[in-house]
């Protein structure tokens, strides 16, 4: 019963080791002149600690006959590890940094195009006789603001009908 | 090596495997035939997963007694043993506050009403463009007084419970500090951050060094439901891959299943936050730590935890990232209350307060100690 699925089992084992070699080895090739230019650098350590991380668990683990639930287990301890090392690289300066000039160079770009399309957008609506988007957020933040001014009338008015009762009362 | 070690671990999984196999016992095979049918259930769950209907959230009765531009005021029905209102304040932004009431036997509203709390939910609605102008500020000194006023007007009390979470914290905190007037008889903390100084990853974040958050709301005026997303996934980016992983691993479980479409409909909801709540938010909070400083200045009126008498509960959850335990405990040195007390449960942020566990551990606790400190109905 077990020769196939051993053999199916063996075959998978195999090819883990040997893409796991060819990755290891991929992701191991530093080159000290193209450091600063490679993308790779922030997280190539990252790679390996998760790698290892998940290693040291997996092999504090029992083994099990119940496979499937081994399988999730495994699953499991990969998720956590990759979450762990994923979480210190991001708790970091660096990763910080990297962020913020990402966000910068998003805002940079995006500026610009923002302000074109909604200009375009504007001359459209309004060569169409239609109300732009910006004149329709007008109206709203008025509307918002004649809710405001009624709420204070009303509580005027409540604060004179409170007084008035204390006054009616002997 | 890194390559030794994972080779390591294959052959610890396969020889595991092999040697169960070397010996299949009647209990292995009844496990085998059991998992098997657990496939089955699976398939046929996931199957009906992707053409289900959309479940039904948010389903305890409830009336709207107020409401004000896109915010909404709540009460639910309830047999009422306990005097005292109380007024939840979730946060504003980012997700919609339907995960306090999911589903039937899996709700903290459900569970308050059953307790028979008088129980209000202030929702603070999804906001547009027009309403880019609203500050935090704005939310303490002119929408949480009125809230407030309108859950006393409502009940007929004359002092009620405050209760905040996420973001709603630091907003109920900041108005129960800065307004003595109003009749708050206890303050309940619920994963609020309060010293942002220990606020982890998104203080990291959202440092000024790395963020400039004039020029982020100058250009987007808003913040995006989209970009919210952005920043919560990345806060924990295997979060997707463990949630699809254990939807699989316990899609033959109908309960399970209709708990993860009801949860994933809301974790997949986001919503946008106003440009200027966030630039004050960004700016006075995460960049500041005004509030927990005692530096911040509302509507006139010194905001200072130390005003804040009242007893005060606080629950910290010890897996929150997004509010770790330290930054909500610190309520409890800053206030001045003579009765103050602290806990912190199992569970993440959300999972404090949705989900069995939250049934188990945190519901309970929040009502246990909410009911001898809010009067008999009599």
């Amino acid at each position: 019963m077990s020769d196939p699925t051993t053999q199916l089992f063996d075959t998978w084992r195999r090819q883990l080791e040997e893409s796991t070699q060819a990755w290891t080895k991929l992701v191991g090739q530093v080159s000290p002149a193209a450091a600063p230019a490679d993308p790779m650098a922030f997280w190539r350590p990252v790679l390996n600690q998760g790698l290892e991380a998940w290693a040291r668990m997996f092999a504090q683990t029992p083994a099990s006959p119940d496979l499937a639930a081994q399988w999730k287990q495994f699953l499991d301890q990969w998720i956590e590890a990759w979450s762990r090392v994923l979480g210190q690289a991001m708790n970091t300066e660096g990763f910080a940094q990297m962020m913020g000039r990402s966000l910068e160079q998003m805002l940079a770009a995006q500026a610009p195009v923002k302000k074109a399309g909604e200009q375009a957008l504007d001359q459209l609506l309004v060569s169409l006789n239609l109300a732009s988007r910006s004149q329709l957020t007008g109206v709203a933040k008025q509307i918002v603001e004649l809710e405001e001014r009624m709420e204070r009338v009303e509580d005027g008015v409540q604060a004179i009908l409170r007084r008035l009762d204390a006054k009616e009362r002997p | 090596m890194a390559q030794e070690r994972f080779a390591g671990v294959v052959e610890r999984f396969t020889s595991g495997f092999n040697g169960a196999a070397a010996a299949v016992s009647p209990e292995v095979a009844t496990q085998w035939q059991e998992e098997l049918d657990r496939n089955v259930r699976r398939m046929s769950n996931l199957a009906r997963l992707s053409t289900a209907p959309e479940p039904k959230t948010g389903q305890t009765p409830r009336q709207e007694i107020y409401k004000r531009n896109k915010s909404r005021l709540y009460r639910y029905p309830s047999s009422r043993t306990h005097s005292t209102p109380i007024l939840f304040v979730p946060n504003l932004g980012i997700s919609r506050p339907y995960i306090f009431d999911l589903l039937p036997g899996g709700s903290f509203v459900e569970h308050m009403t059953r307790e028979g709390f008088d129980f209000y939910l202030l929702d603070w609605g999804v906001f547009g463009p027009e309403d880019n102008d609203l500050t935090f500020e704005d939310c303490v000194v002119k929408i949480l007084p009125r809230m407030a006023a309108k859950v006393l007007e409502s009940s007929g009390a004359s002092e009620l419970t405050v209760l905040g979470y996420c973001m709603g914290a630091p907003l109920s905190a900041s108005f129960v500090a800065s307004h003595p007037e109003i009749p708050v008889r206890n303050f309940i903390n619920m994963a609020g951050p309060i010293d942002f100084s220990q606020i982890g990853l998104f203080g990291l974040w959202l440092d000024r060094k790395h963020f400039d958050v004039d020029r982020f709301v100058d250009t987007l005026g808003s913040v995006p439901a989209d970009l919210v997303k952005a920043g919560f996934k990345l806060l924990k980016p295997t979060m997707d891959l463990s949630t699809n992983l254990n939807l699989w691993w316990n899609a033959w479980n109908d309960k399970y299943v209709e708990g993860f479409t009801a949860l994933n409909k809301w974790a997949n909801e986001y919503v946008a936050f106003p440009g200027e709540f966030f630039r004050q938010w960004v700016r006075d909070f995460y960049q500041g730590n005004k509030l927990f400083r005692g530096e911040l200045v509302f509507g006139g009126r010194p905001v200072r935890l130390q005003n804040i008498q009242c007893p005060v509960f606080v629950v910290g959850a010890k897996e929150d990232y997004i509010a770790p335990p330290a930054c909500v405990r610190a309520l409890i040195d800053a206030v001045s209350s003579r009765e103050k007390d602290y806990v912190e449960l199992p569970g993440g942020h959300i999972s404090l307060i949705a989900g069995r566990g939250a049934a188990l551990h945190c519901w309970p606790k929040v009502s246990g100690w909410l009911a001898p400190r809010s009067g008999d109905k009599s």
